[in-house]
């Protein structure tokens, strides 16, 4: 009995640990995968707001990406719950969260908010943008596609102008709703770190405001990078003015995102409560790479300065060299906010709630929680995403689109 | 069209009966089983958990560190034997003395537990003469009266039982570990075999046959003490403890109300 | 006069609404266990199946039912306190079953594990330096008697 004992203590590789960590803190808890999963419906609700910047704010330049950023909000919702159910120590069980949810809990929200947020706002609103093609595209397309248009119209073929004023009508309520929802949707992500009082790092009253916006940020800067991937390998010609508009709301999210940001760091600095001398070593230390130099500096700070000069100075910029600024800047900005993932949800567990110590993250390679089942999970959104592309995205504007953008630049017309 | 307008007024008046007959009964099941109130549930000896008020207490000054609580807690629950999973485990806080001429109160405070404290503890590497104060600190899960990890619990897996223990249910816990990220105490931890998040259930299936947990059997010095605040005498040692002792506990601005009370805990202990 | 007509869009939204709440209505029907919000938001049988586990620890008065004579022994010195399994190892199996047996090695490292000075050890636990304890030698038991601590042999 107390053989097995000692060579099971023998035998287990534990983390380093620097000071004192509770005994049961030596092991990680949420790995990789739990980093993974609110930079997904971050992007999410970050490409929702790009195309909801058409359809409720009416800004015409972004008409190019409207679709697009549908799409990529439903490949990346598609793959959202894969990191949590491969989380789950019982993912058989996960139904409970539905059927039996504890109301206090903001993880409960979770099934109900990607329900309500994946059919009654996106697969809505899709549904009611594409209804008029599906039913042009069942026409045109024989076979599988043609029938799986035909299933997608829903049996809803009226094409009349009547019918699609009632189409685009209820789209522009959808969008209405869908703002506030895309908000609970990442929101409550960034409530679930920011309900936790146990852990100092986690548990402030910024934590769902700073998860929105940089969330809304990733998601805009995600839908600047596939457009152009997409028109470039569609060898079309990139809308400027479409970019520039894109790159003009990337930079207002970024200043609004980085000033919360900083106030957080600044109101921990100045306030200064006990759990600052930990807090401190930890952004400095075990953190240095991936908050200082990844999301601060490299994700927030040099993004800023490059875009607000494509802002202040246009005319002296060239339109050459502002498309590679916001290729660059996006880029940067994706990477910058998938460290601030990894730094809230990682660097929450290498402290201890002790105060006085630290342990470290032994990230697996192989492993249904390791670094390449992260990557797969990455991947997985934009392979989905070439699907929906290739079904749904073809290279001209359908009429009916145009008629939609006709129909929202005009809505007093009949 | 006359035709289509019943037609489609019949589905929706069916769908809403549908609908409202389902919702109906659900609700009245749900009536029923709320409904079925506070009885026995059947555990050992037709306990009722509602006639109990279990309770904890620590005093730090007797406690030796010989850790034998931790070896009866895991031996007595089947606690995985790592060095990583513990419902109760020792902390033994060096505090030196001031460097000379600082003007300091004291010196650095140092924390360990090697092994939760299970085989005892190695001499601490601090010289004796530099050490102004040290002492063992038992840690368990404070059974707190507003648990935090019952409130983040997504699917009422854990739950605040009627008689002051905070228990998991490990058939209906899907292992998301909300609940140890949301101790401040940090006694939770998720059971590798069970893949269920597990903590201290106070022996739960020992206190419900009159008899005390294992840890506090095994204590040679009577720093753990035990009782029913609903059913003790003033003889009884948990109220002896009570009557007796100026207490603290753990982290008590978190606003968590943990009761386990701790006995000349000093500032340093977390 | 003109009968109001519901678009075919919201008609088929209608349907499709209807249908996925009433399956969720079911659904909670059938899966949710029968005695959960017994007691609480939680599953009332849980109480009932962690409280039936069987003990491991058979405890001083199970052992005092048939070694009363050594008991009675040792409540006379200062181990009267530590409980029986401590150094022998759990023994409920051996309670019910008194030819069952586990056989615990006894040696020094168990009165060690108390009796060497730490700092952090109150005063009123008698502690020793083993090195400088008789030149640190020879077994503990050649001494000292371990139920009656206040007697040599």
């Amino acid at each position: 009995m107390f053989l097995a004992a000692a060579i099971q203590t023998a035998t287990e590789v534990l983390p380093h640990i620097d000071g004192y960590v509770y005994p049961n803190e030596q092991n990680f808890l949420w790995s990789v995968l739990i980093v993974v999963y609110p930079y997904i419906t971050g992007l999410v609700a970050g490409a929702f707001i790009m195309a909801s910047f058409v359809r409720v704010f009416n800004v015409k330049p972004l008409e190019p990406v409207y679709r697009l950023s549908l799409l990529t909000a439903l490949a990346f919702l598609l793959c959202a719950p894969l990191p949590l159910l491969l989380h789950l120590g019982h993912p058989e069980r996960c139904f409970e969260m539905m059927l039996t949810p504890h109301l206090s809990s903001p993880m409960a929200m979770f099934g109900f908010v990607y329900a309500w947020y994946l059919m009654a706002v996106l697969l809505l609103e899709l549904w009611l943008d594409y209804r008029a093609d599906f039913v042009q595209w069942s026409r045109d397309n024989k076979g599988l596609k043609g029938w799986l248009y035909r299933l997608l119209t829903v049996g809803v073929m009226d094409t009349s102008p009547a019918a699609l004023k009632l189409d685009h009508k209820m789209s522009l309520t959808i969008s209405i709703v869908g703002i506030p929802s895309a908000f609970l949707l990442h929101g409550y992500v960034g409530f679930i770190f920011g309900s936790i009082k146990a852990n100092p790092w986690w548990g402030n009253v910024l934590m769902p405001v700073i998860f929105i916006f940089s969330a809304m940020v990733s998601g805009m800067a995600m839908c600047v990078a596939l457009y152009m991937i997409i028109t470039k390998l569609r060898k079309q010609k990139l809308d400027i003015a479409c970019l520039d508009v894109m790159g003009r709301m990337l930079f207002y999210a970024l200043v609004v995102d980085a000033a919360i940001e900083g106030l957080d760091w600044l109101h921990r600095l100045y306030s200064a409560d006990e759990s600052i001398h930990v807090l401190k070593n930890l952004a400095t230390g075990k953190l240095f790479y991936t908050l200082l130099i990844l999301q601060a500096l490299l994700g927030t700070v040099v993004p800023l300065v490059f875009l607000g000069l494509g802002q202040l100075f246009p005319k002296t910029i060239s339109a050459a060299a502002r498309t590679k600024i916001y290729a660059i800047m996006a880029v940067l900005i994706l990477v910058g906010v998938a460290a601030m993932r990894w730094n809230v949800v990682i660097g929450g567990q290498l402290f201890s709630k002790s105060l006085r110590g630290f342990t470290t993250y032994k990230m697996e390679m192989a492993g249904h929680e390791g670094v390449t089942m992260a990557l797969i999970l990455l991947a997985l959104p934009f392979v989905i995403l070439t699907v929906l592309v290739k079904l749904f995205l073809p290279k001209r504007m359908t009429a009916a689109r145009e008629l939609h953008a006709v129909a929202s630049a005009a809505p007093n017309t009949t | 069209m006359s035709k289509d307008t019943s037609r489609r007024h019949a589905l929706r008046v069916f769908g809403g009966t549908v609908a409202g007959i389902l919702s109906f009964a659900a609700a009245k099941t749900a009536k029923a089983v709320v409904q079925k109130g506070l009885v026995s549930t059947g555990a050992p000896k037709g306990y009722d958990p509602t006639k109990h008020k279990w309770l904890m207490a620590l005093d730090i000054d007797r406690c030796i560190g010989c850790g034998f609580c931790v070896e009866a807690c895991k031996e007595e629950n089947n606690v995985p034997q790592g060095a990583s999973y513990f419902r109760t485990w020792i902390e033994r806080y060096v505090i030196k003395k001031a460097a000379p001429g600082s003007g300091n109160m004291r010196g650095e405070c140092i924390v360990d537990s090697p092994n939760g404290g299970r085989n005892g503890f190695p001499p601490s590497l601090v010289p004796r003469e530099d050490i102004l104060k040290a002492f063992f600190v038992p840690k368990l899960c404070n059974l707190c009266e507003h648990s935090p990890c019952v409130q983040a619990c997504p699917v009422g897996a854990t739950f605040d039982a009627p008689d002051g223990v905070v228990l998991v249910d490990p058939n209906y816990c899907v292992g998301c570990g909300f609940c140890i990220q949301a101790c401040p105490y940090g006694c939770r931890f998720m059971n590798p075999e069970t893949r269920t998040a597990e903590k201290c259930s106070l022996c739960y299936h020992r206190i419900t046959r009159d008899l005390k947990p294992a840890c506090v059997e095994v204590c040679p010095t009577q720093a753990r003490v035990f009782g029913d605040l609903k059913n003790c005498t003033p003889d009884d040692p948990i109220m002896q403890f009570i009557t007796k002792n100026k207490v603290q506990t753990l982290k008590p601005h978190l606003g968590t109300e943990p009761r386990v009370a701790y006995a000349g805990m000093d500032k340093e202990v977390r | 006069m003109q009968r109001f007509k519901l678009p075919p869009q919201v008609v088929r939204l209608v349907i499709l609404t209807v249908a996925i709440v009433a399956s969720y209505a079911v659904a909670r029907q059938i899966f949710v266990p029968k005695s959960f919000g017994q007691y609480g938001h939680y599953r009332g049988d849980a109480l009932k199946e962690i409280a039936s586990r069987e003990p491991r620890y058979a405890g001083q008065k199970s052992c005092n039912e048939c070694h009363s004579e050594v008991l009675v022994k040792v409540a006379k010195y200062e181990h009267k306190n530590i409980q029986c399994e401590s150094c022998h190892g759990i023994s409920k199996a051996h309670g019910n079953d008194p030819d069952h047996h586990d056989p615990i090695k006894l040696n020094d490292s168990l009165c060690l594990r108390c009796h060497t000075r730490d700092v952090a050890r109150p005063l009123f636990l008698k502690q020793i330096e083993l090195s400088k304890h008789y030149s640190g030698k020879g077994k503990c038991v050649e001494c000292h008697i371990p139920h009656q601590p206040n007697e040599v042999p």
